[in-house]
């Protein structure tokens, strides 16, 4: 039987945080995730790096945490962070509504110890062209966009080179106890459904929005609601600050910009089940109608997507719901609470704490392990950066603006080896996907790792199909270069695979299927459906 | 002020049909194009119905074509007209040196650069996949070095499965001097086959499979780019079927039936203006008195005594839609069809066996192709309807597009 001293179950930001965080202090643990990484609300959200200011008011606790790990952050984790700064701007109507919250703010972040300077509205027009001219104040704060897929793998990088384990697509359906205490885990690999069992002393539950699920597999409760927010991606940067409402918070006020899009979220819901991840056309109008207040002509822009995941509010008895809960997090030891040994249970806090909550939770379990090595993971960046002189080097076989982008996205040691492949092989400089700029060369490099099982893993990792044209022209390449390179037998599936590529865009697509979407749709199903005839049957009936 | 009997706004494959058969018709003809058409994103295969409403494979579209309400735009146009059009298109192509084979009682099946079959009704020679295919014991797949967007070994794989794994295959590789610089397209290769040295060059590379009967060679889209020239050549040299395969943009294919409409269209004394968008209409009770276009930084009218509207719908911008259920057309105004509800709008599944509703957004007409309202009255008088931007019908599903267009825009100019 396969064995591990601690087995974490939740591949999201506080799943590989944990990860990381007791590799680091020499204990033999092991991640298990029924999906991809970041599958749930680590990556379906908005990619902020909140400065706090957004808490500062509410939450005062929260935007303290908020701020020192912004800090930190962006020492750790250079390559995934864009310090893009961020703009509270204050509305007429905002202000005709509470008139004394911008006064509170101001002293919140004071007192929270965040930095917000107030500008002229001549300087944030100029700052950012195209707000509202309804603006009535403007400050500057320290947020930051993050993308949430890198900074989730390359925490897997690092508790990889300290011996951490990971099992991607391994679903947990079982929690194995004896005499009150956890034994091992039993679970089912996604695509062989083949079931088998972990041993552990210890198990960490950072399911997220699942977290309940499994504590009722030990037989426990844990009150975890979750809720989901939906967000809008448009093809274009609306600004180059993140841009949030100053307001009591509240749905679709924030739009980050991400590379060459922007993100507009959130809403709050309620849903029954963290697998919930549709979009409704309502929700897309709400989104639209409370964004364009901050900039009018948000219409006119073509959206490319819509995405939804499910915040894991942890609810203790009496607690409540939604935009009102806490965003705080906890961390339950189920042998106080319910006298089974060694299980776990961290849930709530929000993506910009996750390595606070991972270094509390991994407090407590060294504690039981009699492991007293200090924390390190606010010191030691996640990834070595790759230097001046190598991306120089590299500059000649990368497309023009393709360096710094495959630098940021592979680290030092794969970008040495895409390097090292683009030299020798002039070939595998084509691009492969124009929009985010991946070169065949780093798709092979990522198509051929173990953990790559469908393209949408290889997406996560590369950007690609993620730009203006989701997937158009990228997906006949990546799913025939995957069907050549890729390690697993489900590669070789070539239109099966790009089929499931195309309808994973789709997905996000289809909610916001205006007139400038459509046209990007009407193209896609014209390369596919007619030119390359993927849903045909064959004459005479028979399916393909 | 210029005067023409005939406006055609758009140069798409409709477009460029209308304004060709009204030309042909004695009419003096202006044809307004705005960007450089949708043409090199097009097959140049004329599909006229590969599925029908159930996705079931249609066998012969003229009797699936027969079977379709009287919703959809083939039902308007009639069967007598679409023929007409396929003997005029047909005509047409035969005298501009690339002609098409097929009829509407079959399918032809076409490779795809997946290694998937496509139906079609209508293919240039070097197309006809299915009649070079038949009965040959031997396929070889011929890539190109360091060309994008062709995978000779993942289309083999593929093409087992819709031919038959008892076939014999191969892949080879061409060389061309094309390699070293900037990513290669097909139309960087079809250009250099439009060249001596190229076919030279690229005919001597299949000499091995010279004369062998039983043996088909499947390439890229490119055999030149100029009619079907190209390919004679090829074909004479190394005596064997050669067959190319559909692909990612830009179509060689497309680009070559864009330049043979465009020289006919000149052949003709059409007017064709470039880079203009028209941007709106001035009307008169149901009579358009004039279109009004952005020409650079001017705006500048044409008039005309008749208006055939070939904006292609959605895909070019013909029909736009900022708000859910509210499309516009905005030239005309005209009243544009959608299903409504965000439960018709479109199919979880991308691809499956039922039609997207979105899709079938467009303007509905008479008979005559001229504009309808909900009551079926005519809107404008002297305005027609064709391509894309009529409704009723999905033709990425139902594999009708380049069909729809021919036929529409044919009748429109008889109209």
């Amino acid at each position: 039987m396969e064995k591990a001293t601690v087995v974490v179950v939740g591949g999201g930001a506080t799943g590989v945080g944990i990860l990381r965080d007791l590799a680091m202090r020499g204990v033999d643990v092991m991640l298990v995730e029924k999906q991809d990484l970041v599958n749930g609300a680590s990556s379906r959200y908005h990619g902020l790096l909140h400065s706090g200011g957004r808490y500062a008011v509410k939450d005062q606790e929260a935007a303290k945490e908020c701020i020192i790990e912004n800090t930190i952050l962006r020492k750790i984790g250079k390559s995934c962070v864009e310090a893009s700064g961020g703009m509270f701007i204050c509305l007429d109507i905002d202000r005709e509504q509470d008139p004394t919250y911008e006064e509170q703010w101001v002293q919140g972040c004071k007192d929270s110890g965040i930095e917000a300077r107030q500008i002229s509205l001549d300087e944030a027009f100029r700052l950012e062209p195209l707000l509202s001219r309804h603006v009535v104040s403007a400050y500057l704060v320290p947020d930051a966009a993050i993308d949430g897929f890198r900074m989730s793998w390359q925490n897997v990088d690092s508790a990889k080179r300290y011996g951490g384990r990971l099992k991607t697509y391994t679903e947990v359906i079982g929690v194995i106890t004896e005499n009150g205490t956890v034994k091992g885990v039993k679970v089912r690999d996604y695509f062989s459904g083949e079931e088998y069992e972990i041993a552990c002393d210890i198990l960490v539950n950072a399911a997220g929005g699942w977290a309940g699920e499994l504590a009722q597999l030990a037989g426990l409760e844990v009150g975890v609601q979750p809720d989901k927010g939906t967000l809008l991606a448009f093809n274009q940067r609306l600004t180059s600050h993140v841009v949030n409402r100053l307001h009591k918070s509240s749905d679709g006020d924030i739009f980050v910009p991400h590379g060459s899009i922007t993100i507009l979220g959130t809403t709050s819901m309620s849903v029954p089940s963290a697998e919930d991840t549709s979009t409704a056309r309502e929700e897309v109008e709400k989104l639209m109608s409370i964004g364009e207040k901050t900039f009018e002509h948000l219409r006119d822009c073509r959206m490319l997507r819509a995405f939804a995941g499910s915040r894991p509010l942890y609810i203790p008895p009496g607690g409540s719901l939604g935009r009102g809960a806490s965003r705080g997090f906890a961390i339950v030891d189920h042998e106080k609470q319910d006298g089974l040994k060694g299980m776990f249970t961290i849930v709530g806090g929000k993506f910009t704490t996750y390595r606070l909550m991972a270094e509390k939770m991994a407090d407590a379990v060294a504690a039981k392990l009699g492991n007293t090595e200090p924390c390190r993971t606010a010191e030691e960046p996640l990834v070595p950066e790759v230097s001046e002189a190598d991306k120089k080097a590299a500059r000649k076989y990368f497309p023009a603006y393709g360096t710094d982008l495959a630098a940021t996205r592979l680290g030092p040691e794969r970008f040495a080896r895409v390097t090292e492949t683009l030299k020798n092989n002039p070939e595998k400089r084509e691009l492969l996907c124009e929009c985010e700029n991946v070169t065949v060369g780093e798709v092979e490099e990522m198509a051929k790792e173990l953990s790559s099982f469908r393209i949408n893993d290889i997406r996560r990792r590369t950007r690609l199909g993620m730009g203006t044209c989701q997937a158009n022209f990228c997906a006949l390449r990546s799913a025939s270069v995957f069907a050549r390179v890729g390690r697993d037998e489900g590669a070789k599936d070539s239109l099966g695979q790009m089929k499931e590529f195309l309808q994973g865009r789709w997905k996000g697509i289809r909610p916001v299927l205006l007139g400038r979407t459509i046209r990007e749709t009407e193209m896609t199903r014209a390369l596919y459906e007619l030119s390359f005839n993927v849903n045909g049957h064959r004459i005479g009936g028979d399916k393909e | 002020m210029k005067h023409t009997d005939v406006i055609v706004i758009g140069s798409g494959l409709a477009g460029l049909t209308a304004a060709l058969a009204s030309a042909r018709q004695g009419k003096s003809v202006t044809l307004l194009s705005y960007g450089s058409s949708s043409l090199s994103l097009n097959s140049g295969l004329i599909d006229f119905l590969g599925y029908d409403d159930s996705h079931k494979a249609v066998k012969s579209p003229r009797e699936g074509i027969m079977g379709l309400p009287e919703t959809h735009p083939y039902s308007k146009i009639g069967m007598e007209e679409i023929a007409e059009a396929v003997d005029f298109f047909r005509d047409f192509a035969k005298e501009y040196h690339m002609p098409y084979h097929g009829s509407l009682d079959k399918q032809i099946l076409v490779p795809t650069a997946v290694g998937t079959l496509k139906p079609t009704c209508l293919a240039p020679h070097s197309l006809a996949g299915s009649e070079s295919l038949e009965g040959k014991k031997k396929i070889v797949v011929a890539g190109i070095r360091g060309l994008k967007d062709f995978y000779a070994d993942i289309m083999v794989e593929n093409l087992k499965k819709s031919l038959g794994d008892d076939l014999a295959y191969e892949t080879i590789e061409i060389e061309t001097p094309l390699t070293g610089g900037r990513d290669i397209t097909t139309l960087d290769v079809a250009r250099w086959l439009d060249t001596p040295e190229g076919v030279d060059s690229f005919s001597k590379q299949l000499l091995a499979y010279k004369g062998k009967k039983d043996t088909a060679v499947i390439v890229p889209q490119v055999l030149g780019t100029k009619g079907h020239a190209c390919y004679l050549t090829v074909s004479s040299r190394i005596e064997t079927d050669i067959v190319e395969t559909t692909g990612l943009p830009p179509s060689t294919n497309g680009l070559r039936l864009n330049a043979m409409f465009r020289q006919a269209l000149r052949d003709n004394n059409v007017e064709i203006v470039e880079n203009t968008k028209v941007i709106g209409s001035k009307c008169e009770g149901k009579a358009c008195k004039c279109v009004i276009a952005e020409a650079g930084v001017r705006e500048k009218t044409y008039t005309a005594d008749k208006y055939i509207l070939a904006t292609g719908g959605f895909y070019s911008g013909g029909i736009t839609m900022r708000s859910f259920d509210q499309p516009e057309e905005p030239i005309f105004h005209l009243p544009v069809y959608s299903v409504k509800g965000e439960e018709n709008w479109s199919n979880e599944q991308l691809f499956s066996d039922k039609p997207q509703g979105y899709a079938k957004t467009g303007i509905m007409t008479d008979e005559t192709l001229r504009p309808v309202d909900e009551q079926g009255q005519h809107v404008l008088e002297n305005v027609f309807v064709v391509g894309r931007d009529l409704g009723g019908y999905d033709l990425c599903f139902e594999h009708s597009g380049n069909g729809v267009a021919l036929a529409s825009g044919y009748k429109a100019a008889k109209m």
